[in-house]
């Protein structure tokens, strides 16, 4: 224990740092590309370290997961297996439905989902951040990947590659706060814009092209083909939850559940 | 004093390699430590105000290169955070290891509410919410948590030579 009592000052060196501080925000907003060039060299230099701690601590993440979680594994899986075979039976069904379409397709030569090219990469880390919900992926631009592609696994869209260096790149989910997805909806076709809800899991529906439709629990939303959408058209995106008027709303209160457990992905597959 | 350096910069690689490695896994309450921020209060600690605004400035900067939030921000969080752990505690009359986990829990509420408020005020969706203030409550308590150890490690890293032979 020690006594201390010193005569501190005010000093003009936080001022000094702050300002370059803020000056450094301001050029970042602005899409600065120095910027950006530094923030890729610092990656760089810094990714094989990462994927080496990577390597050594996911056996051991995934051991302790296993041993922790290990009932709720063994239900999650027989529920996988009856899952597993009421698709196989609805895919079977659909399979004459689904030649019926592919030929419509080939004859208005839409694009679509299955056309995009991918590359397959397994999610190595989260977010070192409280405020952000990304995850880091063990592809980069060696693999062809690049700022701005659509991310999915496979139940539907996962997000889109905000930063990437060599090795590594970084994926924003698509339920982080300021997110927007132009979907549509599956039964009215509908358009709408599902949008991140700031910390929480879920999404919600806004601005929509007819105020006045019905929304269904358990509807499911698609991306939505227009023009200049950054997401390929049909992919799953999120499931309706709920959804209701309020008096003196001008539209629903639409709450949406991401079809892909975003809190537990392990491989995602980057669209080009 | 050479050394020193290059100890600091290892404690500042080595912190930056786990929080963006390990502890991006170890969600609690939605929240993790900020074990660049808890290094920042511990400088403070040590060294005064000048010292942590000085190393948050610099270890915050070398955080936001792996963040897709505005370039810069965790710098201002940090630097601020640095600055007013290092006046507050100046101003203490005593100092045990309870004041040390104490410091990195309010350093935690501090950098995390400069960072929440000026994230804001530049435009980045969402920061300003409630959800905001339960993240930096649960990630006050994870520094509070990470705090002992990262003391030690910047305790030895800025250590001199002769009080090293003793």
């Amino acid at each position: 224990m020690a006594f201390v009592k010193r005569n501190v000052r005010w000093q003009p060196i936080l001022v000094v740092l702050l300002v370059a501080a803020l000056l450094l925000v301001a050029l970042d907003q602005r899409g600065s590309g120095p910027i950006t060039a530094v923030k890729r060299v610092a990656r760089e230099v810094i990714s094989p370290v990462q994927t080496g701690v990577n390597s050594v601590f996911n056996p051991v993440r995934d051991l302790f997961d296993g041993v922790i979680n290990y009932g709720q594994l063994r239900d999650r899986n027989l529920d996988l297996k009856r899952t597993n075979e009421v698709l196989q039976g609805k895919l079977l069904r659909e399979r004459a439905v689904g030649s019926k379409v592919g030929e419509l397709e080939k004859l208005l030569d839409l694009p679509t989902f299955e056309d995009a090219t991918g590359v397959a990469a397994r999610v190595v880390g989260g977010s070192p951040s409280n405020f952000e919900r990304t995850v880091s992926i063990n592809k980069g631009t060696s693999s062809g990947i690049q700022v701005g592609q659509p991310v999915v696994a496979g139940a539907g869209l996962v997000g889109k590659v905000t930063a990437v260096s060599r090795t590594v790149s970084t994926v924003t989910l698509i339920n982080s706060s300021g997110f927007g997805v132009g979907v549509r909806l599956e039964n009215s076709n509908e358009q709408g814009i599902a949008e991140g809800k700031s910390g929480e899991s879920q999404m919600k529906l806004s601005f929509l092209t007819n105020v006045k439709i019905v929304v269904k629990k358990g509807e499911l939303t698609f991306t939505s083909a227009t023009t200049d959408a950054v997401f390929p058209p049909d992919i799953p995106v999120a499931r309706v939850v709920s959804s209701q008027k309020l008096a003196g709303a001008l539209e629903p209160t639409v709450i949406l559940e991401p079809v892909v457990n975003l809190d537990d992905l392990t491989y995602v597959k980057v669209l080009r | 004093m050479m050394q020193r350096r290059l100890r600091v910069l290892l404690l500042v690689f080595s912190l930056v390699i786990l929080q963006t490695t390990i502890f991006t896994h170890l969600h609690v309450f939605g929240a993790i430590p900020d074990l660049l921020l808890v290094a920042t209060v511990a400088v403070a600690y040590n060294q005064g105000p000048q010292a942590g605004a000085l190393f948050g400035f610099f270890s915050g900067l070398v955080l936001d290169f792996f963040l897709v939030s505005p370039f810069g921000l965790s710098a201002i969080s940090n630097s601020v955070t640095g600055w007013a752990i290092g006046t507050f505690q100046a101003g203490m009359a005593f100092q045990t290891r309870r004041t040390q986990v104490f410091l990195a829990a309010l350093g935690g509420v501090i950098g995390g509410t400069v960072f929440m408020v000026v994230g804001g005020v530049v435009g980045v969706a969402g920061y300003l919410s409630l959800y905001s203030v339960q993240v930096i409550v649960a990630g006050s308590i994870w520094d509070a948590v990470v705090s002992v150890p990262i003391f030690m490690f910047v305790h030895w890293a800025l250590m001199t030579e002769r009080l090293r032979r003793y």
